[in-house]
């Protein structure tokens, strides 16, 4: 019975730039275009950065200075858990009498997970809890930093070409490239305007010229040792391709070389519509915090069909599969089901004939207290039981016929499911005769349920 | 002959905590030191334990000398092998131990099992969950982790757990009630 919850068995159709489907779980929904929306037709920006394991907030400009790690957390190399501060006591003599001894603490960096500790590398314990690790130094990192500054520079001087260009045959948009922030940014109307502020700083700034040296290449390489071949190779010591290149700066290839690296962030990300720019998912800024400031998905929106139970499906014959329906809003919803027409484009992946309830199914409001209510109140609807299992609260079962047309392989059927919606955005424009408030437009989606195999 | 031998007498150093509810069947001896945790299960089915001192067993592991799959019990000609674990070892909760041969100072994490044909040296840290049933001696110092069994070797053993035995030592006999000990229980007042 699990089996049959599992979202992934009923999908929806997202008519985006790509048709997508997806179960309803993962998509959203943008209330002012009335569209599902998928994660593939949303714009994702940043919106926050924090350490996984502190949970501290960090502003965009400290990430991008500290190469988006935390300052206080260190990664396992061998297993990539989070490291754990230990302390020893360790006998130490004191300073004004070298002959006696005190206890002093120790610290050093250990994993729960492996049993790595910072003492197999070679790394000394140290005296201050946090803060006393450093990452070891990087010996190109000077000729790097050359080599950035200069290209950074040629890309700006090239932009400014480019500008000027674009600006003499006065074209109105302005791709935004070598762009070294990390969001990317949208097209605006506005770019000549912007593209001119910037010119007009760059020419009263006095450029610094930076010059490199080329890389000088050479013809002697180190000879390979002479046991190189015949070595056993001592495989405990023999670091894995998945340690190595988490730390490209050294890749070391020695388990004894291996030195922990500063945990890397997590980022919180703010979704967008990209037909219509309103937000979709914005979360919280505090780490801590799970909830969104907003938050239009789409299981809050659109009813749910959900499969609740199979019968034996054989092939050419019709059998009745029990479906539940979940009104999300808590006003009345109407919804009626049509099945997909001969030669509808979405439907591709259908292999079993469905007939649907030709009548509209009602379904009650969400009702948040009712749960805490004992008595279920009649609701007064007049169920045909042909058609209706069961209903409870805002949820009722209904059934549909299915029969397969293949002889093998995985029954799928497909149908619409058309809703009202009742929009209650801010309306765009004032209502002038003060009726209800919102008026409920129709939406139809297209719905795949998979049903599993045929029954032998 | 062979039934005196499996029922056998459970000999438990003096120093030693064992707990009532642990279930201790067949020949098996258990050093000074030791702690034993109810429901803990130590079974000598086809021949001696022998425990060391210092040993940490935990509820619901089981240290089992078994018959091999392959052999029947009533076949006569099996000989019973002895089943000896050395000092200093861990057993947490739940893990299941059939090795032969174990050293000093290993640390068998939580539900882990350890096969008969395995010989643990010492310093050797079984990772939760691990299953090890190859037919092999491991290296000293090896720590077994991860959901394959990934292995490395660290520079230093874990330590003895000799807080926690003390601890152990003075609080479980205020709550259970202790298999009685071999030698030293009640001395008769000498004259």
């Amino acid at each position: 019975m699990a089996t049959l919850l599992q979202p992934e068995k009923v999908l929806y159709l997202v008519r985006g730039e790509k048709k997508i489907r997806v179960p309803l779980s993962q998509l959203y929904f943008c209330r002012y275009c009335s569209e599902l929306r998928s994660l593939e037709c949303v714009s994702h920006e940043v919106d926050s950065h924090f350490c996984p394991s502190c949970l501290e907030n960090m502003p965009s400009a400290e990430a991008k200075l500290k190469k988006n790690r935390c300052a206080n957390c260190f990664d396992c190399p061998c297993c990539m858990h989070t490291l754990s501060t230990r302390a020893t006591n360790i006998p130490a003599p004191l300073p004004d009498d070298p002959t006696k001894t005190t206890m002093k603490k120790a610290y050093y960096l250990a994993c729960g997970f492996c049993r790595w500790t910072s003492r197999d590398v070679g790394m000394a314990d140290k005296s201050v809890a946090s803060g006393g690790w450093q990452e070891p130094e990087n010996p190109h990192t000077q000729r790097i930093n050359k080599l950035i500054e200069y290209y950074q520079q040629l890309a700006q001087r090239e932009k400014l070409e480019r500008d000027r260009k674009k600006l003499a045959r006065r074209r109105p948009f302005m791709p935004q490239a070598f762009s070294t922030h990390v969001v990317l940014q949208r097209q605006r109307s506005g770019a000549p305007i912007s593209a001119l502020y910037g010119l007009s700083l760059k020419e009263g700034e006095d450029q610094k010229e930076i010059t490199i040296e080329s890389a000088q290449a050479l013809d002697e390489v180190e000879p390979l040792p002479e046991d190189y071949y015949t070595r056993p190779v001592n495989l405990p010591e023999v670091t894995t391709l998945r340690q190595r290149l988490l730390q490209p700066d050294f890749q070391p290839a020695g388990a004894s070389q291996l030195h922990p690296r500063h945990k890397h962030l997590l980022m919180k990300r703010s979704l967008r519509c990209r037909k219509c720019e309103h937000n979709l998912s914005k979360p919280e800024f505090n780490p801590t915090s799970i909830k969104f400031k907003i938050q239009l998905v789409a299981v809050s929106y659109i009813p749910e069909v959900r499969i609740m139970s199979i019968p034996n499906l054989r092939h050419l014959k019709e059998s009745q599969v029990l479906l539940t329906l979940t009104n999300p809003v808590e006003n009345i919803t109407h919804v009626s089901l049509y099945t997909c027409e001969e030669g509808d484009p979405d439907d591709i992946n259908s292999t079993a004939k469905v007939l649907v309830p030709s009548k509209e199914l009602v379904l009650a409001g969400k009702d948040a207290a009712a749960e805490y209510d004992e008595l279920a109140e009649p609701q007064g609807f007049q169920d045909d039981p042909d058609v209706v299992a069961f209903r409870k609260s805002n949820k009722i079962g209904f059934f549909i016929k299915v029969i397969p047309q293949r002889e093998e392989g995985d029954v799928t059927v497909a149908f619409k499911l058309r809703h009202d919606f009742r929009n209650l955005a801010a309306p765009i424009r004032p209502t002038e005769e003060g009726e209800a408030t919102s008026e409920a437009i129709w939406l139809t989606h297209h719905v795949e349920l998979s049903l599993g195999p045929l029954a032998t | 002959l062979s039934e005196e031998t499996e029922s056998g007498v459970v000999k438990i150093a003096a120093g030693a905590v064992v707990c009532v509810e642990s279930d201790i069947r067949g020949d098996v001896t258990i050093g000074a030191r030791t702690v034993v945790h109810p429901k803990a299960r130590i079974i000598a089915e086809a021949g001696p334990i022998v425990i060391g001192e210092g040993n940490l067993i935990e509820e619901q592991a089981l240290i089992i000398n078994s018959y091999p799959e392959n052999i029947l019990p009533d076949a006569e000609d099996v000989e019973p092998k002895t089943m000896s674990i050395g000092i200093n070892n861990v057993f947490e909760v739940g893990c299941v131990s059939q090795a032969l041969k174990i050293g000093d100072n290993n640390v068998i994490e939580s539900k882990a099992e350890v096969g008969r044909n395995v010989i643990l040296s010492s310093g050797c840290i079984v990772g939760a969950c691990c299953q090890v049933n190859t037919c092999e001696v491991i290296q000293e110092n090896t720590v077994i982790y991860g959901s394959e069994c990934l292995r490395r070797v660290q520079t230093e053993r874990p330590q003895p757990q000799t807080l926690q035995l003390d601890f152990l030592m003075k609080i479980l006999p205020n709550y259970h009630h202790l298999k009685k000990t071999v030698k030293g229980n009640s001395t008769p007042a000498r004259s």
